[in-house]
C-alpha cells in the first residue's frame, strides 16, 4: 500500500478516497479485514491520528463497520458498495468533462475517441480484470 | 495539554520571545515552524525550566514545572546529552536508575528498529546514529508530552526516514508531540497544528487538516503567503 | 536519597581515572622519597669519620618532621590540593562545555535539583577525605620504612600528633583533635559551598554573575570572620576564645546555610543551558 498525497488536500479525505478507489476496482472486498490505525498509519506514512480521523468517517459512512472487539472490516452493504463505485465514476467523469469542457471538443468525437482509446488500452493490458 | 501563555525573553538587549502563546494537546503533534531565529529553541527550554522567562507562565497539565514533571514530559535536544565516554548500553542504564518512566521493552524495540549496537561509545558514534540514540533516550520514556527540538537536522536521508517512521507508529501514539524545524516538508502530512514564529511572535496558528479542508492550503502554501508580506 | 546517592557515585566515577593518578603519584614520590631521603642521610652518617652517636650529636637525629618538609613530600600534596581545586569548577563547567552538553540531563532528572548540588559537593568532599587518609596511613608507612632504613641512634620517632606539630602548616591538614579537624574541614566545607554558589550565579547571569558571584563570596567570607574582625577593631581580648569559637560556629553554619539556599534557588529558577 503505497500512496502519493498531494499537500492541499486533507490527507484523512485523500486516505478514504485511496479506499474507495481499492473497494470500487475490487483490490478490497466485502467483509475484508482493514489493517488496525496503527499499522495503516504505519504502512501509509501518515499521522495516526490522521488514520484514526480517517476511519472514523468511513465507520460512519458505513464503509467499515465493527463488530464488537474485532477488527474493522469493509462493508458488505451491496447498496453502499455500489454507491461507492458510482460516486467515483461520476467523479472521474466529471473532471473528465470539465477538461474536455474546456477546450470545446464536440461530445460525438469525444465519446468515439474513449471508445477507442478505452479498448485499446485494454487490449494493451491484455484484459487483467474487468 | 501544554500551556504557553504570553512567554517573553531576552538574551542582553536581544528580545528572542515577545510574548508568546499557544497550546499543545495530548494526542496531537504540534509543530513549531520558524526561518530563522533562536526563538524555537527557547520555547522548548522554557517549557523544561532550562532556561529562566522574563516573564509569562507554562503550564502542564495546570501545574508549573516540578521534579515530578520531569517523568511525564521529556525533551530530545538537537544532540546527544549523554557524556562521550559512555557507551550506549551505559546511557540506557542511566535512564533506568533515575527514571521511572524508563520502558526496557520499548528500548530494546527501538534498539533493534534503529539497528543500533549497545556497545558502541557515544563519542565514535555517526552523526545519524548519535540522533538516533538521542531519540532512543526520549522515545523509551513512558511520558504524556514528548518535546523534539529540529530531529532531522543534518541528517542523512536514510536515517531521515526512519526517524519519519517514528511518527507514524506507535511510539508517538497517544501522546502530545511538540517538534521544532525548519524544513517542513518531510513532515508536513505528520503533524496536526503548526505554529508559526518569527522575531519572537506568533505569526500563525493553525491545523493543517483544517486549513487543507477549508482553504485548500498546504503548509508550505501558507508560509509562503505569510513571508511574502 | 536514592537519586542523590546514585548522583554521588557518578560524579565520583566521572573523575576516579585522575583520581587514582593522584593517589598513585601520591604514593609514589612519598615511598620513593621516605627510601632516599632516608637512605642519604644515613649514607651520611656511614662517610663521616665519627661515630654514629657523635654524628646524630652533630648533626641531630632524622625525624618525620624533617622528611615532610621535602619537595618529595610536599610536591604531591600540592598537586593534589591544586587539582582539586580545579576539580571544583571542573565539576560544574564540564556539563556546560564539554563535548556533549551534559547538564540538559542532570537538569531534567525527575530529583530535587538540590540533589545536584549536594551530589557535587559531596564528590568534592570524600575525594578530599579519601586523600586525608591516605596521607595518614602513608605517614605510618614512611615511619616505618624510615625505621627499617635508619638506626635507633640516628633518629627521632614521632606520633602523627608531633608530626603535625612540628611542620606547622600540616596541622591545617592533620588537626590535633577532632574539634580541629571538624572546624578545618567544616571551613573547607562551608568554602566549598560558598564557591558553588558563585559559579551558579555565574553559570545563571553569566558576566554579570561573574561580579554577583565574587560580591557574594566576599560578603559571606566576611560575615563569617566577622568575630575576628571586631576582635582586631576592638582590641584583642574583647571575646573569650570560646565565644569566638561558638560565634564563627554559628556564622559558618548560617553562611553554609545561606549558601546552599542560594543554590538552590539560582538551580530551580535562574541558571540556564
Amino acid at each position: 500500500m503505497k500512496v502519493k498525497f498531494n499537500n492541499r488536500d486533507p490527507v484523512y479525505v485523500q486516505v478514504i478516497q485511496h479506499f474507495k478507489q481499492q473497494i470500487a476496482a475490487g483490490l478490497m472486498e466485502p467483509g475484508q479485514e482493514v489493517p488496525s490505525r496503527r499499522e495503516l498509519a504505519g504502512r501509509l506514512k501518515i499521522n495516526p491520528n490522521t488514520a484514526q480521523r480517517a476511519y472514523k468517517e468511513m465507520e460512519e459512512e458505513g464503509l467499515i463497520y465493527t463488530e464488537r472487539n474485532l477488527p474493522s472490516k469493509i462493508t458488505r452493504d451491496e447498496k453502499i458498495l455500489g454507491a461507492v463505485r458510482e460516486e467515483l465514476m461520476l467523479e472521474a467523469v466529471e473532471n473528465f468533462i470539465t477538461s474536455v469542457q474546456s477546450i470545446n471538443a464536440p461530445l460525438d468525437e469525444v465519446v468515439e475517441l474513449i471508445q477507442k482509446k478505452y479498448k485499446e488500452k485494454e487490449a494493451g493490458e491484455g484484459g487483467s480484470h474487468d | 495539554m501544554i500551556e504557553v501563555k504570553e512567554i517573553k525573553k531576552r538574551f542582553g538587549r536581544k528580545k528572542v520571545l515577545e510574548g508568546v502563546s499557544f497550546d499543545a494537546k495530548k494526542g496531537e503533534i504540534t509543530c513549531l515552524i520558524g526561518i530563522n531565529g533562536v526563538g524555537k529553541t527557547t520555547v522548548l527550554n522554557a517549557i523544561m525550566n532550562l532556561t529562566p522567562l522574563n516573564s509569562g507562565q507554562i503550564l502542564i497539565d495546570g501545574e508549573r514545572i516540578n521534579k515530578n514533571s520531569y517523568e511525564k514530559i521529556t525533551f530530545i535536544p538537537d544532540a546527544v546529552t549523554m557524556l562521550p565516554r559512555m557507551k550506549v548500553a551505559d546511557a540506557i542504564q542511566f535512564m533506568r536508575d533515575f527514571y521511572q518512566s524508563w520502558n526496557d521493552e520499548r528500548a530494546s524495540e527501538l534498539l533493534e528498529f534503529f539497528r543500533l549496537n549497545e556497545e558502541d561509545r557515544i563519542s565514535d558514534l555517526s552523526k545519524g546514529n548519535a540522533a538516533k540514540v538521542n531519540l532512543l533516550l526520549g522515545l523509551a520514556l513512558d511520558v504524556d508530552y514528548l518535546l523534539m527540538d529540529e530531529p532531522f537536522s543534518g541528517i542523512d536521508i536514510f536515517s531521515r526516514e526512519q526517524i519519519a517512521e517514528v511518527f507514524t507508529s506507535h511510539l508517538v501514539e497517544d501522546r502530545g508531540v511538540i517538534i521544532t524545524t525548519h524544513e517542513i516538508n518531510d513532515i508536513e502530512h505528520l503533524i496536526d497544528k503548526v505554529i508559526l514564529l518569527d522575531n519572537g511572535n506568533v505569526l500563525k496558528d493553525f491545523r493543517t487538516e483544517v486549513m487543507r479542508a477549508e482553504e485548500g492550503k498546504s503548509v508550505v502554501d501558507v508560509l509562503r503567503e505569510v513571508y511574502k508580506k | 536519597m536514592k537519586h542523590y546517592l546514585k548522583l554521588v557515585n557518578f560524579e565520583l566515577g566521572r573523575f576516579i581515572k585522575v583520581y587514582l593518578v593522584l593517589i598513585a603519584i601520591t604514593i609514589i614520590s612519598q615511598i620513593a622519597g621516605i627510601i632516599v631521603h632516608s637512605n642519604n642521610f644515613v649514607g651520611r652518617a656511614n662517610e663521616s669519620m665519627t661515630t654514629m652517636e657523635q654524628f646524630a650529636a652533630q648533626n641531630g637525629t632524622l625525624m618525620m618532621s624533617d622528611f615532610m618538609l621535602t619537595l618529595w613530600f610536599l610536591g604531591p600534596i600540592a598537586l593534589c590540593i591544586a587539582a582539586l581545586i580545579f576539580y571544583c569548577f571542573l565539576i560544574w563547567y564540564r556539563d556546560w562545555f564539554g563535548k556533549n552538553t551534559f547538564v540538559y540531563r542532570l537538569l531534567m532528572l525527575p530529583t530535587a535539583r538540590l540533589n545536584i548540588l549536594l551530589a557535587k559537593a559531596s564528590a568534592v568532599f570524600l575525594m578530599v577525605l579519601g586523600l586525608v587518609s591516605l596521607q595518614l596511613v602513608l605517614l605510618i608507612a614512611e615511619q616505618a620504612l624510615l625505621q627499617t632504613i635508619v638506626p635507633d641512634v640516628l633518629r627521632t620517632d614521632m606520633s602523627i600528633a608531633e608530626m603535625g606539630n612540628r611542620t606547622g602548616f600540616l596541622q591545617v591538614l592533620i588537626p590535633e583533635s577532632f574539634t580541629g579537624f571538624l572546624s578545618n574541614y567544616g571551613i573547607g566545607f562551608m568554602m566549598v559551598f560558598i564557591l558553588f554558589t558563585a559559579i551558579l550565579f555565574e553559570r545563571s547571569y553569566r558576566w554579570k554573575g561573574i561580579l554577583l558571584g565574587a560580591v557574594y563570596a566576599a560578603l559571606a567570607v566576611t560575615v563569617f570572620l566577622l568575630p575576628l574582625i571586631i576582635q582586631l577593631i576592638l582590641g584583642m581580648n574583647y571575646l573569650y576564645p570560646m565565644e569566638v569559637f561558638l560565634a564563627m560556629l554559628t556564622l559558618g553554619i548560617l553562611v553554609t546555610g545561606t549558601s546552599i539556599w542560594l543554590s538552590h534557588y539560582l538551580l530551580n529558577r535562574k541558571v540556564t543551558v
